[in-house]
């Protein structure tokens, strides 16, 4: 895990461009970015402003078409699949907006599934705390079809949390829960940061969730437009506003989301 | 809406692919079948037409057989003196006396056979070209005096032989050198027999035994004169004695015997692409079924536009259409491939069929269209009416949880029924005295069995694919756990993707376990029956000149030979009906190399001169005891009366005598003056050693390269590398069912892969490398195709227990389980699933991370 305060991931440079010639789309447009260890980031702005790209980039999901990404140490563009899956497997938590388990794994067996493939066992005792946390105690022998939405969702935290990466990765996690769950995950999910030093990433559109957050960056256009430390709901907002006024048409007229 | 249809048919190519692979196998083996049987038919049909006289005359016989002029290598015969009763008919433009004779051996120098053993008959026939001859001579000059003869191009070529090179014939009166003076060759094509051409004189003294005689007496008509009018005419002159043809008939019987071997080999093959057929609907069952599934949402949204429940079932139909229309094209031609490659592959074996004249006639395409069309249309139309029911919303919601289908009761209590009757027939099969009822309840036992399987199937995935994949999860982690619930997921899927398996390795098991218990049941009659230490006989069982019985009694160390003889015959009741049976000669001392058991006096007394040995139960029948007379119609068409002498127990077991009467060998040449022997029996000299004299007499028969010397060992490996052919023919044949069995998993996987697409991408986001994506793939195969094995084998070991038992009276006494080809079955079956697993595991690897999440 990494120490307060060092970078747990940065990025230099990073240029995503899908499609080439006329129809190209710069996704990400030289983003120079710190990802703090033991911190909790919220990174937010318009639909297609780049936000699951950068993400993506970052955990080593995608390959960006220019500049540098560290995992810790790690530079990932000379990475091979092979080193990539086990950066993934070893380092990295991942959280996606939707559709997170795997049908047939019962929600303890999804749980545990990345310590699994990597052959190692799941801390019994960490395991026990995350799933009391999660309020997931009587869920474990479930299948996800006969989860909720909110529960499946948080199964599929539980899981990034349970092998402790370095890294963890949420795309919009609290997207189709309700305020009260949603506050449940958030709050998790920050105290996995104070308490363990757990260093996580989260894409959110919602001001509520990014004040959970130390650290709040704004992204439009593929770049990074501003940062806002210890944020309040109330801040955030206000931002957004702002943000409303100078991004015009984009944000008023969201882009069918890719995910 | 059609065009529609057209769309979403060419948007799912890939997926269809495989099915239509199915339909093209499934239509190239019937037209391929059917190709090839019409070819061999019609090549011999102008061979035939080619080689009859237009009017011929043969003595006539009620005993010995048309065709088997072989058998105790004598022949029904015409004088010579007819041709000038029957020159000048009016009418005759030309006689000619022929001599035709089968199962004669040529050898060169060096006494190596030339021309197939056992394979295509070798004929000896006399130099005679009539006005419309079969064989125009090429090369070289027309054989005369007894040292020269003519041989056919083909086996000249197929053997190297030149011009002037010595030779070897082996006729019913021994072998005689001669030296090859030309080459005759054939003007339609000959299928494959050795013709050896002999000087008339010659051909009558070496092959008949006789001057004088011919085999036929052929005519042929002036113009203006019609076959049937010359027959008309020169019937009467001859008599009742003999029977006059036209050369329609002659080929017509000749077509007659060859058309009853060629339709068992064309029903034979048929039934094996009736096997593919069925697997292959059941692949393309499954498929429709899971692109029906996949699309559910699509054909839901065109309900929900307007389209109607009959619209939405045209649809899928008309693409079913499509694809059996393209999948019966393309199997037309790839049929042709097949019966080409079937005439090469006989080509070997001894039958000589030309590509060039491949008969493709018109019910041949029809069947070709018929099969792949509707069986494809069939197919489809349960997964369509499935799609058009579904209400529309439902469709569109389209919830894809997993493993969650209809009760599966209902399917559980008709299955548990089907099979039930199954077992219930299967168990009268193998208790039933009478063999030909015992056989329809068999028949029934096996297809009821078959269906009551298909049905339960799903239910059975489960505890089968807990218990043969049980191991995985240990061994191969997550991945392992993964893969066997991948395999459960969708029991009905699972199971109609391994029955096709099934359907093949049952068949596999079943005939192995008849196959390894005549093999085991011969062994035992062998151990039973022969007392002998050796055996002299040609491979297919035909005559031999008696000069080998003679070497091998002048072979020192040979103590008592016993040489035996076969001839058709019939028994004579006092009433005068008839029984057809072989009446078997021996030389003194049968009881010391094949132990009998007797009723009734001795084998000794029995086979004693103008004596015979009868079996109990034509004994019983008649009233026969010894002393009796018995009256014997032998093959030579004269009748002798002898004393009952001994009477055996009539053993019916392959192998066994049977009710087939035994005489003297005196007196069956009495009889059939020049019966050749077609064995000998060997015991060894005391204080010989029996390797010893089987290499004295190896080498004392080399000349006669048709015979072989066995010991029961030998003996046994023999009717076990015979049984062996046959069951890896069969097995052949079967690997084309198992070959759409295995499409139908790949098939299944590919879909799987397709519809687990998100899924993929998830795994691997969290850090499944490629590699155990690939594992995964292969492990849920290998699950699939291990449970089509477990319950092939289990159908095909009930199958095969329930087939001996019946059998067993005919002799097929041991029960034999072959476990090493159910060992190999199994092992098979998980590298079947390996192989199946290759492309999509593949595919499932390379899919791109992200790609993959965002899948919808
Ligand atoms: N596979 C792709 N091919 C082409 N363009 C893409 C692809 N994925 C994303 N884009 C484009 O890249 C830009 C950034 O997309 P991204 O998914 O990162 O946006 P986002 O900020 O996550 O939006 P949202 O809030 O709607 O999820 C968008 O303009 C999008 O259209
Ligand atoms: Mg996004």
């Amino acid at each position: 895990m990494a120490a307060s305060g060092q970078p747990a991931a940065r990025a230099v440079g990073l240029c995503k461009a899908y499609g080439s010639g006329e129809t190209a789309v710069l996704a990400l447009d030289r983003v120079d970015v710190e990802i703090d260890g033991g911190r909790f980031t919220a990174i937010m702005g318009p639909s297609g402003s780049g936000k699951s790209t950068l993400m993506h980039c970052l955990a080593g999901l995608d390959k960006p078409t220019g500049g540098e990404v560290y995992v810790g140490d790690t530079e990932l563009s000379h990475l091979g699949d092979r080193a990539l899956t086990r950066l993934r497997r070893d380092r990295i938590g991942f959280v996606f907006q939707a559709f997170n388990l795997l049908p047939t794994l019962t929600a303890e067996e999804n749980i545990t599934l990345p310590g699994d493939i990597a052959g190692r066992r799941t801390d019994a005792a960490w395991l026990r705390q995350v799933v009391e946390t999660l309020n997931l105690g009587d869920r474990l022998r479930h299948r996800p079809h006969e989860l909720s939405g909110g529960q499946q969702q948080r199964v599929a935290v539980a899981r990034a949390l349970a092998a402790r990466p370095q890294l963890i990765f949420a795309d919009e996690p609290t997207g189709n829960l309700d305020s009260r769950s949603g506050a449940e995950v958030l709050g998790f999910l920050r105290r996995s940061v104070d308490e363990l030093g757990q260093t996580v990433v989260m894409v959110t559109h919602d001001p509520n969730a990014a004040s959970f957050a130390d650290l709040v960056l704004f992204l439009a256009d593929g770049r990074i437009v501003d940062r806002l430390e210890g944020p309040t709901a109330d801040a955030v907002l206000e931002r957004m506003r702002r943000f409303d006024v100078r991004g015009g048409s984009q944000v008023t007229l969201p882009a069918p989301d890719a995910d | 809406m059609l065009k529609a249809t057209l769309r979403s048919f060419l948007a799912h190519k890939g997926r269809l692919a495989l099915s239509m692979l199915a339909v093209l196998l499934s239509v190239a083996f019937v037209a391929g079948t059917l190709m090839f049987t019409d070819t061999i038919g019609s090549t011999f049909d102008r061979l035939f037409r080619s080689t009859s006289a237009d009017v011929s005359i043969t003595a006539h016989n009620d005993v010995a057989g048309r065709n088997d002029q072989n058998f105790s290598g004598t022949v029904p015969t015409v004088p010579a003196s007819l041709i000038p009763q029957v020159a000048h008919i009016p009418g005759v433009a030309a006689v000619n006396g022929r001599v035709s004779m089968a199962g004669i051996v040529l050898t060169d120098a060096n006494n190596k056979s030339i021309g197939a053993i056992g394979g295509a008959p070798t004929i000896g026939i006399n130099w005679s070209p009539g006005p419309n001859s079969p064989v125009d001579l090429t090369s070289g000059t027309a054989p005369s005096g007894d040292g020269q003869v003519v041989v056919d191009s083909d086996t000249v070529s197929k053997h190297h032989l030149v011009l002037g090179q010595q030779l070897h014939v082996i006729g019913a009166t021994g072998g005689f050198p001669v030296r090859l003076t030309g080459i005759a060759t054939f003007n339609t094509t000959n299928p494959g027999a050795t013709l050896v051409f002999l000087d008339t004189g010659t051909a009558q003294r070496r092959l008949l035994g006789h001057e004088g005689v011919f085999t036929s007496v052929d005519l042929t008509a002036a113009k203006g004169v019609t076959n049937e009018q010359l027959r008309d005419r020169v019937a009467p002159v001859v008599g009742s004695a003999y029977d006059v043809k036209t050369a329609e008939q002659t080929a017509k019987d000749a077509a007659q015997t060859l058309g009853a071997f060629l339709s068992v080999i064309k029903d034979a093959l048929l039934g094996f692409a009736g096997i593919a057929v069925l697997v292959g609907v059941s692949l393309i069952l499954n498929t429709f079924s899971m692109l029906v599934a996949q699309r559910t949402r699509e054909l839901g949204l065109m309900r929900a536009l307007g389209a109607s429940r009959e619209q939405v079932n045209r649809s899928v139909l008309v693409e079913a259409a499509l694809l059996g229309l393209m999948g019966s094209t393309l199997g037309l031609f790839l049929g042709v491939g097949l019966a080409l490659g079937l005439i090469k592959l006989i080509a070997r074996g001894g039958m000589v069929l030309k590509g060039s004249q491949l008969a493709v006639h018109w019910p041949t395409i029809v069947a070709a269209y018929a099969v792949g069309i509707i069986v494809t249309t069939v197919s489809a139309y349960l997964p369509a009416r499935r799609a058009s029911r579904i209400s529309p919303m439902a469709a569109l919601r389209e919830a894809d949880t997993p493993g969650r289908g209809a009760p599966l009761r209902i399917r559980a209590v008709v299955g548990l029924v089907v099979l039930a009757v199954s077992a219930g027939l299967l168990v009268g099969a193998a208790t039933d005295k009478d063999l030909g009822q015992a056989g329809i309840l068999l028949g029934g036992g096996v297809l009821l069995s078959l269906v009551g399987l298909i049905i339960i199937g799903p239910l059975l995935a489960t505890p089968v694919i807990r218990l043969v994949g049980g191991w995985f999860p240990r061994v191969f982690g997550p991945v392992g756990t993964l893969s066997q619930r991948n395999a459960l997921r969708n029991p009905r899927r699972t199971s109609a993707t391994a029955s096709a398996l099934m359907i093949g390795l049952a068949l596999v098991a079943s005939l192995s376990v008849v196959g390894s218990s005549m093999a085991a049941s011969f062994d035992a009659q062998i151990d039973k029956t022969i007392g002998a230490d050796l055996i002299v006989q040609n491979s297919t069982g035909l005559p031999f000149p008696n000069e080998v019985g003679d070497t091998v009694q002048a072979t020192p160390g040979v103590g008592l030979a016993v040489r035996g003889q076969g001839t058709r015959g019939a028994l004579v009741a006092a009433d005068g009906t008839q029984q057809k049976t072989v009446v078997v000669g021996t030389s003194p001392g049968l009881d010391k190399v094949v132990r009998i058991e007797m009723r009734n006096g001795t084998v000794a007394a029995g086979t004693a001169p103008g004596h015979a040995m009868i079996g109990s139960n034509y004994a019983d029948a008649h009233g026969l005891h010894l002393g009796s007379p018995v009256t014997i119609l032998f093959q030579s068409g004269r009748a002798g009366t002898l004393t009952v002498g001994g009477i055996d127990v009539t053993d019916t077991n392959p192998g066994g005598l049977g009710d087939e009467p035994v005489v003297a060998s005196s007196t069956l040449r009495q009889y059939v003056p020049g019966a050749l022997d077609d064995i000998v029996f060997v015991n060894v000299a005391p204080g010989a050693d029996k390797e010893q004299v089987k290499s004295a007499l190896t080498t004392a028969l080399a000349k006669d390269p048709q015979v072989q010397v066995r010991d029961q060992t030998d003996y046994k490996k023999l009717v076990r590398g015979q049984i062996d052919l046959l069951l890896n023919l069969v097995y052949g044949l079967l690997a084309l069912a198992i070959i759409i069995a295995i499409l139908g998993v790949v098939n299944t996987l590919a879909l799987s892969v397709i519809e687990r697409t998100r899924e993929i991408g998830l795994l691997r986001a969290i850090g499944l490398g490629r590699a155990q994506l690939r594992r995964m793939v292969r492990l849920e195969a290998v699950v699939i195709a291990l449970f089509g094995a477990v319950l092939g084998l289990g159908l095909g070991l009930g199958w095969g227990l329930a087939a001996q038992r019946l059998l067993a009276a005919k002799g097929l006494q041991s029960l034999a389980i072959p476990w090493s080809t159910i060992i190999a079955v199994v092992i098979g079956a998980a590298v079947v699933g390996l192989l199946a697993a290759l492309g999509p595991a593949l595919r499932a690897s390379r899919l791109n991370v992200l790609d993959a999440i965002a899948h919808e």
